[in-house]
């Protein structure tokens, strides 16, 4: 039982005005393990952003449970949060702090023990090469430096589980290619790492396993290799689309 | 609650604050400069116009068959001024205008000129008789252009010195421009130097005719206030204290409020916030205090302004200003204001929770603003007492609870009632504005979505309340300014036709609504008929009953509500027509417009209790008079809730029209039913609930209302 994170059931209906009832995830389940990259692939609208806003908290599940080191989403919102990384592009930074105060700020923010606040923002200053303009404000910074300040901001507190909803958006290559060698390196350093993504080759490079979510529904979950031995496809791309189009 | 986490968060929301630099220079930066500067300007123009009008040399021309009787008038006046008692204000302001008579042609011409300021006409007796009589109103309309200045419209009139006027009686006419400071100041003086030159005129003719004393001194008027200089200062600071407290709090906090969550919103920051280790609750608190020191900070900085100027003069004190503050008093008032100012933090809280960007959020905030500021005006109403049910309604309990205590009166029981409602009323408010940010649909940003994208029907429940907001604009806004439909039958007409009616299809026409879903045109269960006989009369009973609880707290004077049925039912007007009127066009146009189309539109954003709730309140607002809004709303809430348990208008039309053709009853047989016994309010209220239960049991429910899926973030 090395599972991090584990979903069982998990639903989310909202009420829209103008069209009722809409069912965005509809009782999935998986599991994520320590170590690993546990891909969430999915076309736009497919439920992958609603799972991940779930697993953070920022939603209440309809139905369903959702564990993160066995702290249930539901009833120890900041447990789960405290032990939890979450990176999207929807998730700005403070544009008036400098690169030092935001990562400062987010450490103390998730409880990182005062006394190593100090030692911990360098490090990650250092690690992340931005100790040139770790004093500038965020506004004044390109958008490869913000990426840089808000992957650090993400791991400030050093939490076991990471998030990422889909990190490469509005990336160019290079600072994609710099994500990706991030997320390898918090996988070697024992991380759960759940990645969501729409783009196939990121998937394919990165995820130890896949889930294909479609509608609102996990339609697959497994290795690569043996997702490819089940629909007998060689490319990630046919893979999808054998699911969805099967599905639909 | 970990107090190390609202402290990190409440200084990093300062240190956000501080870092902007537009909005320090705007909110207190620039009020502490301009403040001064606008004062100091004021006052320098005011004073360099008031010593230009004393200093002019007022040249006037006389003319009339009774020119020469009012030049002796005039030197009469001249005369009497310079005779009577320096020490009379009045006087003293008469003695500093200086006059010349110039011999002109034509004054008419000469005034057009500006050869002259003011020209005198004299009247005889005959010649005045046959004037056309002089409007009463005349004489209001030219104080009121005086009072407006030399900005007001121009505007040549002529009026008589003193309205009333007995035949035969010569008049002294004073022609002037009243569109010129100088003409307008020169005639002012002119007037009460003719009046001073009646006033001797008369005490002389008094003397002729054998009264041996002054005519001024036939008795005294003393006066002797029991009151102390400070509780006549405290009284009158007592009045505006809350209010003004509420001003500076509301604007204050509002330079920080409109941005902590909205502006977090719009650049995406709260969402990163919200996924860290803070909890809600801690999140709103250090926001909340955030608020209050701004709000506190820029309140202060404010009023230590005010005394600045105060001290140097720039903002001259009334005679006899002595303003008391024991600690008594301060510590009370501290105690009151404390609740208060959590209010206020909260309520902006709010506002920035509920917008969606920092734009938004500014647009909600005047509205709020001016909302807010009403109930501590209750302090300035005479009459009003804290021993009332005014001790419990928030921020109004307060400002008479301030009044109160600035003039020395400490009524502890009462002053304690007020602080528990007021803390209980805060405590509320902290509650609903830490849900907000549970609330899902506020806390993440939405952009455009389907509804957006799909247009029609989809988007016609976002749009529902801006076009209800622009029909009670379109109806207020002709009920004060078109006259010509301020009569009974064309104002009802104008009313239910073009806004209850047009307006409805048009929503219909413009987002392609399906004309029997938005007006739930839908057959209904024949028993809910009968129930609906029963719901008319016991429903205008329990109304009259809730109007009566009402006033118990919001006092309506009986000359209002006297004038009301006045206005409501004109004489001579046969009984067919104000049924039609009153209660046939109602029933249908009104539930077109309420229970069709509004509660369509609402009926997927508010659970069904809020929703017969929102759409009655809507339907009372829409009765414009306030005193009529809580019945009304009370009907409204009745007659929605029988569309939301039969599904269908038709019901509500019918109870809408026996209601009002009950009340039409009532009132021409002169039965009060605001003078009843409170067992009958008692026994229509089982009534009604019986037509409810009735209603319930063979409900065929109104489509697509809201259930408990939360709602779309």
């Amino acid at each position: 039982m090395n599972d991090t994170v584990v979903v069982r059931g998990l639903t989310k209906t909202f009420y829209d005005e103008g069209r009722g009832e809409v069912h965005a995830v509809q009782g999935i389940d998986f599991e994520c393990r320590a170590g690993e990259v546990f891909g969430l692939l999915g076309a736009n609208g497919a439920g992958k952003t609603t799972t991940l806003r779930m697993l953070s908290t920022v939603l209440a599940p309809t139905a369903g449970t959702a564990t993160i080191l066995g702290r249930d989403v539901a009833t120890d919102a900041i447990g789960v949060r405290s032990r939890m990384g979450f990176y999207s592009a929807s998730t700005a930074l403070y544009p008036r702090l400098t690169a030092r105060e935001t990562i400062e700020f987010f450490a103390r923010i998730n409880q990182y023990p005062a006394d190593k606040v100090r030692e911990r923002v360098e490090f990650l200053i250092e690690r992340f090469g931005i100790a040139k303009y770790a004093d500038a404000r965020v506004d004044k910074l390109s958008s490869g430096m913000k990426q840089k300040v808000s992957i650090a901001r993400t791991v400030a507190h050093d939490p076991p589980v990471l998030i990422f909803d889909e990190p490469s958006v509005g990336l160019d290559v290079l600072n994609a290619l710099e994500m990706h060698e991030v997320v390898r390196e918090f996988r070697q350093q024992g991380k759960t790492i759940i990645f969501s993504t729409h783009i196939m080759s990121e998937a394919e490079k990165l995820c130890d396993r896949i889930a294909i979510i479609h509608g609102g529904r996990i339609l697959a979950c497994d290795t690569l290799d043996r997702l490819r031995e089940a629909t007998a496809t060689r490319y990630l791309e046919d893979i999808f689309v054998h699911y969805v189009r099967g599905r639909g | 609650m970990r107090w190390a986490t609202i402290r990190v968060l409440w200084a990093h929301e300062l240190r956000m604050l501080v870092r902007d630099r537009r909005t320090v220079v705007v909110a207190i930066v620039l009020p502490l400069v301009m403040m001064p500067l606008m004062l100091y300007a004021t006052r320098e123009m005011n004073e360099r116009r008031r010593k230009g009008l004393e200093e002019t040399l007022y040249r006037y021309a006389v003319t009339g068959t009774e020119a020469a009787g009012v030049r002796a008038l005039v030197a009469g006046g001249l005369e009497a001024v310079a005779a009577a008692d320096a020490a009379d204000p009045a006087i003293a302001t008469l003695r500093k205008f200086r006059c010349e008579e110039i011999r002109v042609d034509d004054p008419a011409a000469a005034l057009a000129a500006k050869e002259v300021q003011f020209y005198l006409e004299g009247l005889s007796g005959a010649e005045a008789d046959t004037l056309p009589p002089e409007k009463e109103a005349a004489k209001d309309e030219e104080d009121a252009a005086a009072e407006a200045g030399p900005e007001a419209a121009p505007k040549r009139e002529s009026v008589l010195v003193d309205p009333v006027r007995l035949p035969g009686v010569p008049i002294v006419r004073i022609v002037f421009q009243g569109d010129r400071d100088s003409s307008s100041a020169g005639r002012r003086s002119m007037r009460d130097l003719l009046a001073e030159a009646r006033r001797a005129g008369r005490d002389a003719m008094l003397r002729e005719r054998g009264l041996g004393a002054d005519p001024a001194a036939v008795f005294k008027v003393g006066e002797s206030s029991l009151a102390s200089a400070a509780q006549v200062t405290g009284s009158y600071i007592g009045r505006f204290l809350t209010l003004f407290l509420m001003m500076f709090m509301l604007t204050g906090g509002s330079v920080v409020a409109m941005d902590i969550i909205a502006g977090e919103k719009e650049r995406g920051s709260l969402e990163t916030l919200l996924t860290t280790a803070a909890g809600r609750g801690e999140i709103v608190t250090a926001k909340q205090l955030a608020i209050l020191t701004v709000g506190a900070v820029i309140t202060v900085i404010q009023v230590a302004n005010i005394l600045v100027y105060v001290t140097f003069k720039v903002i001259p004190l009334p005679e006899n200003f002595v303003l008391e503050a024991p600690p008594k008093t301060v510590v009370t008032l501290l105690l009151l204001f404390l609740p208060v100012a959590a209010f206020v933090a909260c309520v902006l809280l709010m506002i920035s929770a509920y917008a969606k960007t920092y734009k938004e959020a500014q647009l909600y905030f005047f509205p709020v603003y001016l909302v807010s500021l009403v109930p501590p005006l209750v302090a300035v109403l005479p009459g009003v007492s804290l021993r009332s049910i005014i001790a419990l309604v928030p921020l109004a309990n307060v400002s008479v609870a301030v009044r109160e205590i600035m003039v020395g009166r400490f009524d502890w029981p009462m002053i304690g009632v007020v602080f528990v409602a007021m803390v209980a009323a805060s405590a509320w408010t902290v509650r609903q504005s830490a849900r907000m940010l549970s609330n899902e649909r506020l806390i993440t940003s939405g952009g455009a979505d389907a509804a957006d994208l799909a247009g029609g029907p989809a988007l016609f429940p976002r749009h529902v309340l801006a076009w209800y907001g622009i029909m009670g604009a379109v109806l207020f806004a002709v009920a004060l300014n078109v006259p010509q439909l301020a009569t009974f039958r064309r104002q009802l007409l104008f009313n239910e036709l073009a806004i209850f009616t047009l307006f409805p299809l048009l929503m219909i026409g413009r987002y392609r609504l399906n004309i029997r879903e938005a007006l739930a045109l839908r057959p209904v269960h024949p028993l809910a008929w009968l129930a609906i006989l029963l719901i008319i009369p016991s429903a205008g009973l329990v109304g009259t009953g809730v109007f009566r609880l009402a006033n118990l707290v919001i006092p309506v004077p009986r000359e209002m509500l006297e004038q009301f049925s006045r206005e409501l039912l004109p004489k001579g007007m046969p009984i067919w027509e104000l049924g039609l009127f009153l209660s046939v066009l109602p029933a249908i146009c009104e539930e077109i417009a309420f229970r069709g189309t509004l509660l369509h539109g609402l009926r997927g954003r508010f659970r069904p209790a809020v929703l017969a709730i929102v759409v009655g309140l809507i339907f009372g607002l829409f009765h414009v008079a306030l005193f009529r809004i809580i019945p009304t709303a009370f009907l409204g809430v009745v007659l929605t809730t029988v569309a939301l348990l039969t599904g269908s208008i038709y019901p509500c039309m019918l109870a809408h029209a026996g209601n009002n053709a009950f009340a039409l009853w009532l009132g021409m047989s002169g039965r009060n039913t605001g003078a009843m016994a409170w067992w009958v309010y008692a026994v229509a209220a089982l009534v009604l609930a019986g037509g409810f239960y009735l209603l319930y049991r063979v409900r065929t429910p109104y489509p697509g209302l809201r259930r408990n899926a939360s709602r779309q973030p």
